[in-house]
């Protein structure tokens, strides 16, 4: 580098050293410094500018009025860049333009007066910030595109961003939320303590870095709707928590198709039922006619005996014990009866398959005695608890002995036996058997078997099996069919453990 | 050979323990000699054609139900009658029963005195056919111990043909045919000519065929 005045050389060092180019000038603008900083920058040999008027490493429209600048300043003393700095163009020799960020200084004491500029290559730097606010446009159409609530909130819960889709849904802008308590605002009164309950928890462990929640909020004209929350701690530098992402997805919707569709499939499962139970209320009625007449016999027979010259009180009280044993017997047939044809919300706990099998006893004895077949039951000791929905396991045993009753009428078939045994199946899991001797499935059904709307019943509905199958797929287990050895049908009702 | 006297029974047949058991209560409490089963095939299995008595049997029974009970008993010519019990909306199957030849039906639940009612009545028809047979068996036995000329005279007497009408169409005389006509109202044990002819139409398939 080369100075006009050519200072000591400890001021040389200092100058070629700096990070910025260093540039002097005389009160008319004449370079007087030019570091080597400046060199490289501009382009120029120091000796190519020394003495030229400093607007040469100016753009067109500084460069026409630096002169009137600088005049401007030595007349009013108003500075309008001196001590102040500013971004400015800067012109190379070979005449690109580049930004600057430009600082002046008046030298002290000088007269005529000189001054000192600085001045600092921006490219990288606007470069880098370019790319960063690109990067930040891009995460901010993603966050604003997105189909999911994104919130961030601080520890105490106060909101710090909240995406497009969040204030679509909360129906208020991004300002009026903007530090506001997040629960206070947006979830519902009778939501509120549960919510921040499930909050402060997911704040105080250490385990989880996230956490799903479900909870109300308030949406656009006062209706709530019902979001899917994932929690994410984010951590600043030292390790600490400094807020939590919330995403947040709007379920309200799926669940109520999901609810509809549950229950669309329960009001079916119920009106199969319904329908099985119709076929086999022949069977029903009579047997809940068999503890009435025995009560009826049984009542006139004691007031008989009553009237006698000699009452026989040992008799009448057989009797009497007898009336209620059958009037409990009408009830439990009732009890249990009531208990498939009431409309019913699946759940699901540990049950005793056997159990089930004995609890549907009267109801398959009822429609077997009426068309002349024995029910036989062989049920396996010590099974395993299966978790399964009762009526709904029922239902389809109840469907498997109704379709095996039904394969009697109108046939020649004189053993008409139907057994349903138990077994502890290969996986472990508990397996029903329905099996009888009637004629069996036909090479022309056994394809559309379990097809919604296949029956080979005068007046089926066709649903019975294609339901039970359904039945069996939610309980993870398998209805499957195969021939009876040596005639008839067999069911298998698999139900897996666990 | 002495034969023992079987008592006119009431035979319960159900698989329902309890109907079973309260039917069993009622008619001893009336004093009838009572038998209960709880299959057709327990019943069959002890069953003599000489008891007397009537069966109730329920329609519905797994195994041999109450119909095919009725057409088993019809095979075996038993003549005993049969109260079929039966639930609400039998109707088919009591027709059925009926047309098979069943005594009467009762739908449950009943009143004990319409069950008493027949029952009383079904022993005495049972009673009756019992003596009718009992009749016929011995107008059989007497009848086997004509001749066949006796026979012959039997069947002209009946159809009311003089003495001198039958002499001709015998080639014998008419003192013959007196003493003929006589010995056949002696074997028959016939008091009139009108018990004589009532006798020959229980005999009248007999007559044909010999």
């Amino acid at each position: 580098m080369t100075s006009i005045d050519n200072p000591s050389s400890e001021l040389q060092a200092l100058l070629d050293a700096a990070v910025d180019a260093v540039i002097t000038i005389d009160s008319s603008g004449r370079i007087q410094v030019f570091n080597h900083t400046a060199e490289r920058l501009f382009g120029y040999a120091s000796l190519e500018v020394l003495g030229q008027n400093v607007n040469i490493l100016m753009t067109d429209k500084d460069r026409q009025q630096h002169d009137a600048y600088l005049e401007r300043y030595q007349r009013t003393g108003v500075p309008h860049i001196i001590g102040i700095g500013r971004r400015v163009a800067a012109r190379r020799k070979d005449g690109t333009v580049f930004q600057a960020f430009l600082s002046v200084a008046r030298v002290a004491n000088a007269n005529p007066p000189r001054y000192v500029g600085f001045v600092q290559d921006l490219t990288l730097r606007l470069q880098a910030l370019r790319e960063v606010l690109r990067e930040r446009d891009r995460a901010n159409r993603y966050l604003e595109a997105v189909q999911t609530i994104l919130v961030a909130l601080d520890r105490r819960g106060r909101v710090t961003l909240i995406n497009r889709r969040g204030c679509e849904i909360l129906g208020c802008d991004e300002s009026a939320l903007f530090d506001s308590d997040w629960f206070e605002t947006v979830v519902p009164p009778e939501e509120r303590a549960s919510a921040v309950a499930q909050w402060e928890a997911f704040l105080s462990q250490q385990t989880h870095r996230s956490d799903n929640v479900e909870y109300h909020v308030r949406g656009v004209g006062g209706a709530t709707r019902l979001i899917a929350w994932r929690y994410v701690m984010v951590e600043d530098t030292g390790g600490g928590v400094s807020g939590i992402l919330c995403s947040g997805d709007d379920v309200t919707d799926s669940r109520r198709a999901e609810a509809e569709a549950r229950d669309a499939r329960e009001r079916m499962m119920h009106v199969s039922r319904l329908a099985t139970m119709g076929e086999m209320a022949t069977g029903i009625s009579h047997e809940l006619n068999q503890p009435l007449a025995a009560i009826t016999i049984y009542a006139q027979t004691a007031k008989r005996l009553l009237a006698a010259a000699s009452p026989q009180i040992d008799d009448v009280g057989e009797a009497l014990e007898q009336i209620a044993n059958q009037a409990l017997r009408a009830g439990e047939i009732i009890r249990h009866l009531r208990r498939l044809v009431r409309k019913h919300a699946a759940h699901r706990e540990p049950t005793r398959v056997n159990d089930l099998i004995e609890e549907l006893g009267t109801l398959t004895r009822a429609d077997a005695r009426a068309n002349d077949v024995r029910v036989t039951l062989a049920l396996a000791a010590d099974l395993p608890l299966i978790s399964l929905d009762a009526i709904q396991i029922q239902q389809v045993v109840l469907n498997l002995v109704s379709n095996a009753v039904q394969a009697f009428e109108n046939s020649a078939i004189k053993d008409r036996e139907i057994l349903i045994s138990t077994n502890l199946s290969e996986d472990g899991g508990v397996e029903i058997k329905v099996q009888d001797t009637g004629p069996g499935v036909s090479a022309e059904m056994l394809p559309r078997l379990f097809l919604p709307f296949a029956t080979s019943k005068r007046d089926g509905t066709g649903l019975g099996l294609a339901i039970s199958r359904g039945i069996m797929q939610a309980h993870k287990g398998r209805l499957e069919y195969s021939a009876n050895n040596p005639s008839g049908a067999c069911f298998i009702v698999s139900l897996p453990i666990g | 050979v002495a034969v023992k006297e079987l008592v006119p029974t009431v035979i319960v047949i159900d698989d329902d323990d309890a109907v079973r058991d309260s039917l069993r209560m009622l008619l001893k409490s009336v004093e009838f000699p009572v038998n209960v089963y709880a299959s057709a095939k327990e019943f069959l299995s002890r069953y003599v054609l000489d008891q007397p008595g009537c069966l109730i049997v329920d329609v519905r029974m797994p195994g041999m139900n109450g119909l095919e009970l009725q057409q088993h008993l019809n095979m075996l010519g038993a003549m005993i009658p049969v109260i079929f019990i039966t639930g609400h909306g039998d109707i088919a199957m009591a027709v059925e029963a009926m047309q098979s030849g069943a005594f009467d039906f009762l739908p449950k639940p009943f009143r004990d005195q319409d069950l008493l009612d027949r029952v009383q009545r079904a022993l005495t028809k049972d009673a009756d056919n019992r003596r009718d047979i009992k009749l016929h068996d011995m107008i059989r036995a007497h009848f086997e111990l004509l001749t066949p000329r006796e026979r012959e005279v039997l069947q002209l007497i009946v159809s009311g043909k003089p003495n001198k009408v039958m002499a001709a169409n015998l080639g014998v005389s008419q003192r013959t045919v007196e003493i003929h006509r006589a010995r056949v109202m002696e074997k028959m044990q016939a008091g009139s000519l009108a018990q004589l002819v009532r006798m020959s139409l229980e005999l009248q398939d007999q007559i044909k065929h010999t």
